[in-house]
């Protein structure tokens, strides 16, 4: 379905901040007692403006390095910088959370308490860069340009799952942030959502200029959507195998049938799989 | 037919049902090609599905799409401008360049259809919506896409409707009559027990009969129906107790609550205690209430407090605690501090928690009313029916009993109203359940 013209390259959108270093992050549960390392030794690191997937199987500790770039959990050692700000380090093992990066969450945290438009308006309200009035203006731009008109008023419970999604992609886009960081965003959807959804996100990153840090354990979607795909071991995580996808942007779900793509699946097929092996069986021990 | 509509984006995921009236509109038709299906500026009357071959979509300028041209295969729909507002026109021009099998659906008609299941329509239109912004790319048609016509029922339900449309839906359902059948068999078992079978241990009971006509006597042998003013005035001093008792316990039980909830440190010095206070009964307070509060009536107000109080506290703490941590997480990472979090996550978030808290707080209220009334106290319901007991007036005790009833029933239930309008958010969230 793609039209001859579109297929101008646009590498990596000319986004000038949103670099993220990891360097040599180390993550231990539980020091004192029976120490449980979550990752181990992890350096990566994520260009400004390029779409990074991070593919592991569910449980391998690719969340707790997303928590720990969100401020949302210490590190034991190591370094994660933004743009050569210190977000943590061993010094200062807890980053402070700040809407530079902002969360979209496995099952989706839109207040159900607020309207849809109250929701997107949240960020830029809070942060006092705006009063109530323009960033509801604003809200309303940015959600009419993402294809959610008529859903402004009502609450998410009142809307579909893929609308919500949208929804919480928008209010992260609407304050000025470098990188967005998505958990399993599309894990709860039914496929078909699933495919419209992905065209959706790239669309509006083809519109804003961020960073999206993206973990999955779906390695179709991974490299579907991203510029580079992580695959990390499982627990302790770390990267196994980093690929590059150079299917050129922008993408839409023509990309899917092609040889190209099928190369890059068989690629790097095995090597989730190994992974994907090591973790059921350490699930079967520890149960 | 039905096979290829599942397949189309705006009909993934209709039911089959719906998905066979769907395909009962569509008639087959087919293109040479190089054949003009139909031009900008046409009346749009079908929209099109294509089962074969292939079918050059050109948009006109004016509707501005980012990507005018598109070439549609199996599957692709087109020619939506036919679900638009306003006399539909075609905005763009349809020619086959290989030859083609295609689905057409009268548009009117599928409005129709898909009025008729207004859930399932809402599905299919925001799918249409979808589709005009994905895959053609003209997001500012959407404001004229047709709406589906709800049904009154889903309209706007909001705060005060939604309890009047729960009131005219429960009036429908059997419920009320089923609820009337129910007090007719008790009253029934009431009447024959005691007057017409007169059981062994019923005997000594005042009737049905009995305390009904003394409750509507306006000369009663026993001083007391709703003739007298002094009935009123009882009602009027329990009320006004427990209406001061509800809010203290509300005004104080929920920041306890909350800050019990909120903060980890508040919780280890103050939750201990609260949990060695709580469980002792109201009668056992009764002493240290006459000592403490040397007036009988703030003794009273106490001891109705003091249960509600507890039940408050420890629902809105729960409520606290049930709050997703992605939520708060979510305000954080938005720019959120502390005191914010707390009065746009905190307080709304343990809302639902709270109304529980406050239902259980009145009917807890209502209680230790009737408790500390028998006690101490010289008004009030309570007082009724303990002083009644002394005097042997048995029909004035089962007036009190179901005034009592009645009146608590009525409290409760403005609570709950209450509940209703400040959590639109989660009432209409049920609404659009069914209930």
């Amino acid at each position: 379905m793609m039209a001859p013209e579109m297929q101008t390259t646009v590498p990596r959108n000319t986004a000038s901040h949103g670099e993220i270093i990891i360097d040599d992050v180390v993550k231990i549960y539980d020091p004192d007692g029976a120490a449980v390392m979550a990752v181990d030794h992890c350096s990566l690191q994520i260009k400004a403006g390029e779409i990074c997937m991070i593919v592991g199987p569910s449980g391998c500790g690719k969340t707790t390095l997303l928590n720990a770039i969100a401020g949302f959990h210490e590190i034991t050692s190591g370094r994660i910088t933004l743009d050569g700000k210190v977000l943590c380090s061993t010094e200062k093992p807890k980053a402070e959370p700040g809407s530079d990066r902002i969360v979209v969450f496995q099952n989706g945290a839109l207040f159900p308490w607020k309207t849809n438009l109250d929701n997107v308006a949240f960020g830029p309200i809070m942060q006092g860069q705006l009063s109530a009035a323009e960033a509801k203006e604003k809200a309303l731009d940015m959600m009419a340009d993402a294809g959610l008109t008529g859903v402004e008023h009502n609450y998410p419970g009142e809307v579909s799952s893929g609308m919500r999604r949208r929804v919480e992609i928008v209010r992260a886009l609407i304050n000025n942030l470098s990188v967005l960081l998505l958990d399993e965003p599309y894990r709860a959807l039914d496929s078909l959502t699933k495919s419209v959804m992905h065209e959706a996100l790239l669309e509006i990153y083809y519109k804003n200029k961020v960073t999206i840090f993206f973990i999955t354990h779906d390695l179709e979607e991974a490299i579907f959507l991203g510029h580079r795909v992580a695959i990390m071991t499982t627990r302790p995580c770390k990267p196994k195998k980093i690929l590059e996808v150079d299917i050129p942007h922008p993408r839409d779900y023509s990309v899917l049938t092609s040889k190209r793509f099928r190369e890059l699946m068989e690629e790097t097929n095995e090597a989730v799989h190994e992974e994907a092996l090591k973790a059921f069986s350490a699930g079967e021990k520890e149960g | 037919m039905l096979e290829i509509l599942k397949k189309t984006m705006p009909f993934q995921v209709v039911s089959d049902g719906m998905l066979q009236k769907i395909a009962m509109l569509g008639r087959r038709t087919s293109y040479s090609t190089g054949a003009l299906i139909y031009d900008v500026g046409d009346k749009a009357d079908d929209i099109y599905i294509i089962v074969s071959g292939q079918i050059e979509h050109m948009l006109e300028p004016g509707a501005q799409a980012r990507r005018p041209v598109r070439l549609l295969r199996g599957g692709d729909v087109f020619g939506w401008a036919a679900l638009l507002e306003k006399h539909p026109h075609r905005l763009a021009k349809a020619t086959c360049v290989e030859a083609a099998d295609v689905i057409c659906i009268n548009a009117d008609d599928l409005l129709r259809l898909l009025e008729a299941d207004a859930d399932a329509g809402d599905v299919v239109m925001s799918r249409f919506a979808t589709m005009i912004t994905q895959d053609y790319t003209v997001p500012d048609l959407i404001a004229q896409l047709r709406h589906i016509q709800r049904r009154q029922q889903h309209g706007d339900i909001r705060g005060m409707n939604l309890t009047l449309y729960r009131i005219s839906s429960w009036l429908k359902s059997p419920r009320p009559y089923q609820m009337l059948i129910g007090f007719a068999l008790f009253l029934g078992f009431w009447y024959c027990a005691v007057e017409v079978w007169k059981l062994p241990r019923f005997r000594e009971m005042p009737g049905l009969t009995t305390v009904i006509r003394e409750w509507l006597n306006p000369n009663p042998t026993y001083g007391l129906s709703i003739y007298t003013a002094e009935y009123y005035t009882h009602i009027w001093i329990s009320v006004w107790r427990v209406t001061q008792a509800f809010f203290l316990a509300t005004a104080l039980g929920v920041p306890l609550g909350l800050f019990l909830g909120w903060s980890k440190k508040f919780k280890e010095y103050v939750f201990p205690v609260f949990e060695t206070l709580r469980p002792i009964p109201i009668l056992a307070w009764v002493p240290l209430a006459i000592v403490m509060f040397i007036a009988t009536e703030s003794a009273v107000i106490y001891l109705t407090f003091l249960a509600s109080f507890f039940a408050t506290a420890l629902n809105t703490m729960l409520g606290v605690e049930s709050i997703e941590e992605s939520y708060i997480r979510a305000a954080y990472c938005l720019g959120a501090k502390r005191w914010q979090v707390f009065l746009h996550v905190i307080v709304p978030g343990a809302l639902p928690f709270i109304f529980t808290g406050l239902q259980i707080s009145v009917g807890v209220a209502w209680f230790s009313l009737v408790a500390a009334e028998m006690v101490s106290g010289q008004y009030g319901l309570g007082y009724v029916i303990n002083t009644s007991y002394i005097m042997v007036r048995y029909p004035t005790i089962v007036i009190g009993m179901i005034t009592l009833g009645l009146v608590g029933y009525a409290t409760s239930m403005m609570v709950r109203v209450a509940g209703d309008f400040m959590m639109r958010w989660r009432t209409r969230e049920l609404a659009l359940g069914g209930q």
